[in-house]
């Protein structure tokens, strides 16, 4: 069996470089399968859709609403365009937030849809089944962009 | 045939047939057993944003994406300087330290649309 990235540590980090990606903790949350999922769905559902989608996976305060807002303004790019998905496992809060030209092709009920079922996947406790498939709804309600700029 | 053959044939091999088909079920899980999300439980893990890769792939793109326009380097094309560690599809960086989403300046996108939900 092979693994999607690779996860064992060469120890390459020197005094001049940073430790190595493989030594970060970032396998605590998700396994590298489940990590290659999400970046699948994230860059295709992007990539498809021109939107820019991003997931942010953590607490989000209170109140949830105005967080997801404020961190929807970081979230880089256009942000008119970008849709943040936020999800707050320990509140059991998930926040969709979409910009203004985002919203146009995202309705809130389309949103509020693709909200339904990621929570029934989260209640269910599969996180990453939930995020995947709401991306996967978001993008096919999207749709393809009627004019790609640049190319 | 005697009692101790008959316990051993009828008794004995069943047995050591269900036990291996538990041990080839139950085994890979137990092994790599991670921290299984259930709702209801708290969330201690630092916040992380994961983003896309960039659109570019490097061929005369005037986004500004993708610099290496070598085949065996990355199918993405890669950034240099700053935003390098932004654009790497899995950032680990925190919301509020560090990271990708700290070196950027808010710019707030006009009114919001959305959606919320619990569970």
């Amino acid at each position: 069996m092979t693994s999607a990235l690779e996860v064992e540590s060469h120890d390459t980090a020197t005094s001049q470089t940073a430790a190595a990606r493989t030594d970060e903790g970032i396998d605590q949350i998700f396994s590298f399968r489940e990590l290659a999922r999400i970046d699948e769905a994230l860059t295709m559902s992007s990539r498809e859709t021109g939107l820019r989608f991003t997931l942010y996976v953590g607490d989000l305060g209170t109140p949830t609403r105005a967080r997801a807002e404020e961190l929807h303004a970081y979230s880089g790019g256009n942000t008119a365009e970008a849709v943040l998905i936020a999800v707050s496992p320990g509140q059991r809060v998930v926040e969709v937030v979409t910009g203004s030209a985002a919203a146009r092709r995202l309705p809130d009920r389309a949103c509020a849809l693709a909200v339904l079922s990621m929570t029934t996947a989260f209640a269910g406790g599969d996180l990453v089944g939930g995020i995947v498939n709401g991306l996967r709804q978001l993008s096919d309600q999207a749709g393809r962009p009627s004019v790609r700029h640049g190319h | 045939m005697t009692v101790a053959e008959t316990i051993l044939v009828f008794a004995g091999a069943p047995l050591a047939v269900v036990l291996l088909l538990a041990l080839l079920t139950i085994g890979p899980a137990a092994r790599n057993r991670r921290p299984r999300y259930k709702p209801g439980q708290p969330w201690s893990h630092e916040p992380i944003w994961y983003e896309p890769h960039p659109e570019g792939t490097g061929h005369g793109s005037d986004h500004g994406d993708g610099e290496t326009t070598a085949i065996g380097s990355s199918l993405y094309g890669e950034r240099h300087g700053a935003d390098a560690a932004a654009t790497h599809a899995v950032s680990g960086g925190s919301s509020s330290a560090g990271g990708a989403s700290a070196a950027r300046a808010p710019r707030p996108a006009g009114p919001l649309g959305g959606a919320r939900g619990t569970w």
